[in-house]
């Protein structure tokens, strides 16, 4: 190549890396399209784009057909992608804030706290008659509640008189996350036969989902998107360091917590309709680091994608796989041979990120 | 304490009756200095001497105990922080460097004080951007990684951003302090020829005595959190001073090419009162 440096970078194309991170992202929103309809069209039972369209309609050969689309696979599809985004950029601003690539909604508490909200509140609904469903919208709302309050503790157990700095809010995180997690133990220990509907809360589960858990979760996205927006250029000051946010002229105490509140809220939202989906909210935002570099006003969209297109797609599998299909083993749990969408990330994410890890180390 | 603000037109800093220190730890008592504006000065001293504590105070990163610094006859954290950032820019001693953060990403950080946060939302290519780029001397590096460039190239990177706030005051901490002594003079003569040609107010820590001496037109000496010499190079960078206040025998010399002093330590001189001071 005539031209070229010999680094590999060209001097002149100013603008070349934005034009570069506008195509990927344009790419990951045509990737992400595509797994949501392979989604809708997949499944035990596989329709046709004419059946689904005829479907969306209410023009089914068959009313299972309507059903299965419309009251099964597209609602679960957009929870899927709306909460698997929402922790995605729970993660890419958590990790910016706090200056730790190992930052997550879990390592923070948050994801603990919004579990140990919604299995209390399944708890309680058990005792009570027959209401022990997760079409409940009590339960959700109890998650977030449990999922603000850890991250309010977090908060003000890492605040001294300066304010709070990001290896003490770590710290403190990590120590709540535990303690918290030992309460979800107890009442798991004690919930006796209900212990299956609960694990599916630990573990992140998207089965029997349905538009009431859209219709909570949109509106909770909708009133934190301008804090969203807000955040974004706070959060790329404050990766600077403190001192040079100072510099910057940013009110640093207050520019942390607008970051961590927002941080906050995606994470419980996402964890009060999919439960505590393990590494999403690590991994997304790395492997968006890798596509379109640090800067949140790129990295943030990026990381949404990511993480949507990953919790699709682990669920895509989640729905299709069957415990059946594992030979020798007749375990049944209660609510069938489903494995929770949880399970598939963790299973996926853990040795994905050693990778990603050995990767950089070299 | 003086009843009335202290209202000195030409200086850019006014810093009266300080007491400095990190919690209940005092590191100065009642410090009083002006600092002139268009001028460069060099704050020195041995390690734990208040030098870099007294340029934390003035850069408002931690606020005085007592008394009050005024940044142009304002008392500095009663400003809006961001009316601050305007007239100031600090280098921080160290840095924090998240990883694929490109040179441009970072240097584009500067506008923020004069777009907020809102402005910072567009892509800034403003020219103060490509003047700090260029002065820099970074334009083959505006895409890459910082965490790939070497240890010279990276302070540059950083320098460009506080460059880039395009302010008249520029405080910084130690700026020389990883580099070689090739990019020890490089950066050292960047900072010279901001106040040359800009008239910006330099104000710096510097650990290297005869740098100090050559890029600064006052040099002050500080130990155990007092003003020990305060003045013109020449003045201020004596045997004697080498002796109290740091602990060495050395000679001084004129160099005979900058004309400014030079000092060469030979040996350290470790008294009784130094170790009770040490130890105490």
């Amino acid at each position: 190549m005539i031209g070229a440096s010999p680094n590999g970078h060209r001097p002149g194309g100013v603008s070349s890396p934005q034009v570069r991170s506008r195509r990927t992202l344009a790419l990951l929103g045509a990737l992400l399209l595509a797994v949501m309809c392979a989604y809708v069209m997949l499944g035990p039972v596989v329709f046709g784009p004419e059946q689904v369209f005829r479907a969306l309609l209410d023009q089914a050969d068959e009313v299972f057909h309507r059903i299965s689309v419309w009251e099964v696979r597209v609602p679960r599809v957009l929870i899927a992608a709306l909460a698997g985004a929402m922790l995605a950029s729970s993660g890419a601003f958590l990790q910016s804030v706090l200056r730790n690539p190992l930052a997550a909604p879990a390592t923070v508490g948050v994801t603990q706290g919004a579990v140990l909200g919604a299995v209390l509140a399944l708890a309680i609904s058990f005792g009570s008659e027959g209401a022990l469903d997760d079409l409940n919208a009590f339960v959700p709302m109890a998650a977030i509640a449990g999922g603000l309050l850890a991250g309010g503790l977090v908060y003000v157990l890492s605040y001294r008189r300066a304010g709070t700095d990001p290896v003490r809010l770590i710290l403190t995180g990590v120590i709540v996350a535990a303690a918290v997690s030992s309460v979800t133990s107890f009442i798991v220990l004690v919930s006796g036969s209900h212990i299956d509907s609960i694990v599916r809360w630990l573990v992140g589960s998207l089965g029997n989902r349905t538009w009431e858990h859209l219709v909570f979760l949109v509106p909770v996205a909708v009133l934190i998107l301008p804090l969203v927006v807000m955040a974004v250029p706070l959060a790329n000051a404050l990766q600077l360091g403190d001192a040079a946010s100072v510099s910057l002229g940013l009110r640093t105490e207050e520019a942390r917590a607008i970051t961590l509140i927002t941080a906050v809220v995606l994470a419980a939202g996402s964890v009060s309709v999919a439960g505590g989906i393990a590494f999403l909210g690590l991994i997304a935002p790395h492997l968006a680091r890798t596509l379109v570099g640090s800067d949140l006003r790129r990295l943030l969209p990026c990381s949404a994608l990511v993480g949507a297109i990953i919790l699709v797609s682990a669920d895509l599998l989640a729905r299709v796989f069957s415990l059946d299909w594992i030979p020798f083993w007749d375990i049944q749990t209660e609510s069938g041979s489903r494995v929770p969408v949880g399970a598939f990330t963790a299973l996926v994410g853990a040795p994905f990120f050693l990778y990603l890890m050995r990767e950089r180390m070299r | 304490m003086t009843e009335e603000q202290p209202m000195i037109p030409d200086s850019a800093f006014t810093i009266d009756g300080v007491s400095t220190g990190y919690g209940k730890q005092v590191v100065s008592r009642r410090l009083s200095l002006t600092i002139e504006r268009g001028t460069r000065t060099a704050l020195v001293g041995p390690n734990g001497s208040g030098k870099s504590t007294t340029l934390k105070t003035l850069a408002r990163l931690i606020e005085p105990l007592s008394g009050a610094v005024y940044l142009s006859g304002q008392d500095i954290n009663r400003l809006p922080t961001r009316q601050v950032a305007r007239q100031m820019a600090i280098l921080p001693q160290v840095h924090e460097v998240p990883a694929e953060l490109t040179v441009m990403e970072l240097v584009e950080q500067g506008r923020f004080p004069h777009v907020g946060a809102l402005g910072m939302l567009r892509r800034r290519d403003d020219q103060a951007i490509q003047d700090a780029i260029g002065m820099t001397r970074l334009s083959d590096f505006v895409h890459r990684p910082i965490d790939t460039l070497s240890g010279g190239e990276r302070q540059r990177a950083w320098m460009a951003l506080a460059l880039s706030q395009q302010t008249d005051i520029l405080l910084l901490d130690e700026p020389t302090t990883f580099l070689d002594v090739g990019h020890q003079l490089d950066l050292l003569e960047l900072i010279s020829g901001l106040n040359r040609d800009r008239g910006v107010t330099i104000v710096m820590v510097l650990h290297d005595l005869n740098h100090a001496a050559r890029f600064s037109d006052r040099m002050i000496a500080m130990s155990g959190g007092d003003v020990v010499a305060d003045g013109p190079p020449a003045q201020v960078l004596t045997p004697r001073l080498l002796r109290d206040c740091f602990g060495v025998e050395a000679s001084v010399a004129t160099d005979p090419n900058t004309g400014s002093p030079m000092c060469i330590p030979h040996s350290p001189i470790f008294s009784e009162d130094q170790e009770n001071a040490a130890n105490g």
